[in-house]
């Protein structure tokens, strides 16, 4: 059966009620095009998480290693490949319009992977920092999500985030409980992605943003940054690590007298330049890309030349 | 770890080393393949090389001492193939080597699948299963890109240029000729060499693809066993980034 509504209003009872929506409906046009921005942005940070990892593949200090990292950055390229279809499917851009978006530096993806991963250890953080952070957004995603496919394939990708997320734990304690450069390297990979993780959630979010009215995100930012500060903070100074957060302190009074950590006040404009393709690495990240892109645009068009008529 | 003699752990070192090779040059591959799909089913098929490799190693080196054993060998102790070892650091190269690769890495395979070395004869059964996809995988994608013109150019430069390192894989490992009469393997590199030779001599016609003949002809002669011992030029680099994190500490558990 195939949905429509009168107005945003009629709309919005519908998605209050439970309602999820379905790409054959016609939904409102604000929501299309809100929704296909929201799973863009999140393609497109699955495909460029998967590049700022490989990086360090080659150097994996294991070859079972490098087979898990491998397994590991497969997904995220999994990742990617259901979210564009998800988004083609809204009829705005095609897969391919995506892609070049991307690589013209005209769509964006998330702050984290416009950063070098340094040493080995930033894998690690990625793995235990950056993995938990897109966990806890994307299950706040999945909690609700009112457009059909795009929760459908949360499933899988909450899932297979929440695997990740507990690899990155194992490898976190095998450097916590390793040598003394190890330690060091991971601390200084801390250094590096803390402020970067925390930011990874976004500024407050406005009180009237539609994703949350429509029922897309079913928390707001401030809240998941809250919970996962407060979850994080804790585990990794009981790791012996510390939080590279001068203020940073516990405030017996706040979240009702029960307590909570509390950091400095967050600078937001290392997150805005990322947004701005401005970021440490995002030209570096951006143009290769890009180059890998264009020298196997020949594939490609060998492909389409030879397809067989459906 | 099971007791081998010193010609079969020759044999499995050649075969392992080699399979660590392919399996991290085409894990290099992984965000950058020609599409999304693509880039899926190469990444597959780099873990089940690699982990070809760890399975042949285990047979012959010490639980706890693979990774050691497997990034942190001086150069002049791999006994990896050149065609193995080769960048192709562009799609038509890697998509070359990996059809000439599997391809001889199946008859590989089928020629330990009788093998009287225990455990050895089951990993070979389970791995040919694996190679059906990957040659069946490297066959379509050339067949298919060859039907355009300027494709089928790439790929035929491509063959020029890997075609004259291809036979390498057959490179006799050292004491071959004592693993074959011990029952390690069933048959020995030269006279697998002459199939996959036909075989792909045969694709080769099939496809129409122009290569120069004498490298065609060329394909079953078998470099010496020595050559096993020497490393190409790419492969210091290489070889570097192998073993950049774990030398940083040989004490540590990564």
């Amino acid at each position: 059966m195939t949905h429509s509504w009168t107005n945003l209003d009629d709309f919005q009872t519908y998605i209050d009620g439970g309602g999820i929506v379905e790409p054959n409906d016609r939904m409102p046009e604000e929501f299309r095009s809100e929704v296909f921005r929201f799973i863009e942005f999140h393609a497109n940070s699955e495909l460029m998480g998967g590049l700022t990892e490989r990086d360090w593949i080659p150097r994996a200090p294991g070859v079972r290693l490098k087979q898990i990292f491998l397994a590991k950055t497969q997904d995220e390229i999994g990742h990617a490949h259901l979210l564009y279809q998800v988004a083609a499917d809204m009829g705005v851009k095609s897969r391919t319009e995506m892609l070049e978006d991307l690589f013209e530096g005209r769509s964006r993806f998330h702050n984290v992977f416009h950063y070098k991963a340094v040493t080995w250890a930033d894998q690690i953080a990625i793995a235990y920092l950056v993995d938990a952070a897109a966990f806890a957004s994307q299950r706040a995603v999945f909690a609700e999500c009112t457009y059909g496919p795009y929760k459908r394939v949360l499933k899988r990708i909450v899932a297979e985030e929440g695997f990740h997320m507990r690899h990155g734990e194992e490898m976190l304690l095998r450097l916590t409980e390793g040598t003394d450069i190890q330690r060091t390297m991971f601390q200084e990979a801390l250094d590096r992605w803390w402020w970067p993780a925390v930011q990874l959630f976004g500024p407050d979010s406005d009180p009237d943003d539609p994703l949350l009215r429509w029922k897309i995100k079913s928390q707001p930012n401030e809240q998941l940054r809250h919970a996962y500060i407060q979850k994080y903070v804790p585990l990794l100074q009981s790791y012996g690590f510390t939080i590279p957060d001068p203020n940073l302190h516990f405030d017996e009074s706040a979240d009702d007298g029960k307590g909570a950590w509390v950091t400095s006040e967050i600078d937001w404009e290392p997150l805005i330049a990322t947004m701005r393709q401005g970021g440490p690495d995002s030209r570096r990240r951006i143009s290769n890309a890009a180059a890998n892109y264009a020298d196997t645009a020949w594939v490609r068009a060998a492909l389409e030349a030879t397809a067989v008529p459906a | 770890m099971i007791e081998l003699s010193e010609a079969a752990k020759a044999y499995l070192l050649a075969f392992a080393d080699d399979e660590h090779m392919i399996g991290s040059r085409h894990a290099n591959w992984i965000g950058l393949g020609p599409f999304l799909e693509e880039d899926l089913a190469f990444c597959s098929i780099a873990q089940d090389e690699l982990g070809h490799a760890l399975a042949l190693y285990d047979m012959f080196v010490p639980t706890g001492e693979i990774d050691r054993f497997a990034l942190l060998r001086e150069p002049a102790d791999y006994r990896s193939c050149a065609l193995a070892e080769l960048e192709c650091p562009t799609w038509d190269l890697a998509l070359v080597r990996h059809w000439l690769y599997d391809s001889a890495e199946a008859l590989r395979w089928s020629a330990l699948v009788g093998s009287e070395v225990d455990d050895l004869g089951a990993l070979a059964t389970q791995a040919l299963r694996d190679e059906a996809f990957h040659a069946q995988h490297a066959e379509m994608f050339v067949e298919r890109v060859v039907g355009d013109r300027a494709a089928r150019s790439r790929i035929e430069r491509a063959l020029a240029e890997v075609l004259p390192v291809a036979s390498s894989v057959w490179t006799p490992p050292d004491g071959e000729e004592t693993a074959v009469a011990e029952g390690v393997v069933t048959r020995s590199s030269a006279s697998l060499a002459m199939v996959w030779a036909d075989q792909i001599r045969t694709q080769l016609d099939g496809l129409g693809l122009a290569v120069d003949p004498q490298l065609a002809q060329g394909l079953d002669e078998l470099p010496p066993a020595s050559t096993r011992h020497h490393r190409i030029n790419q492969f210091d680099r290489f070889h570097t980034s192998l073993g950049e994190v774990i030398s940083l500490d040989p004490s540590a558990i990564w």
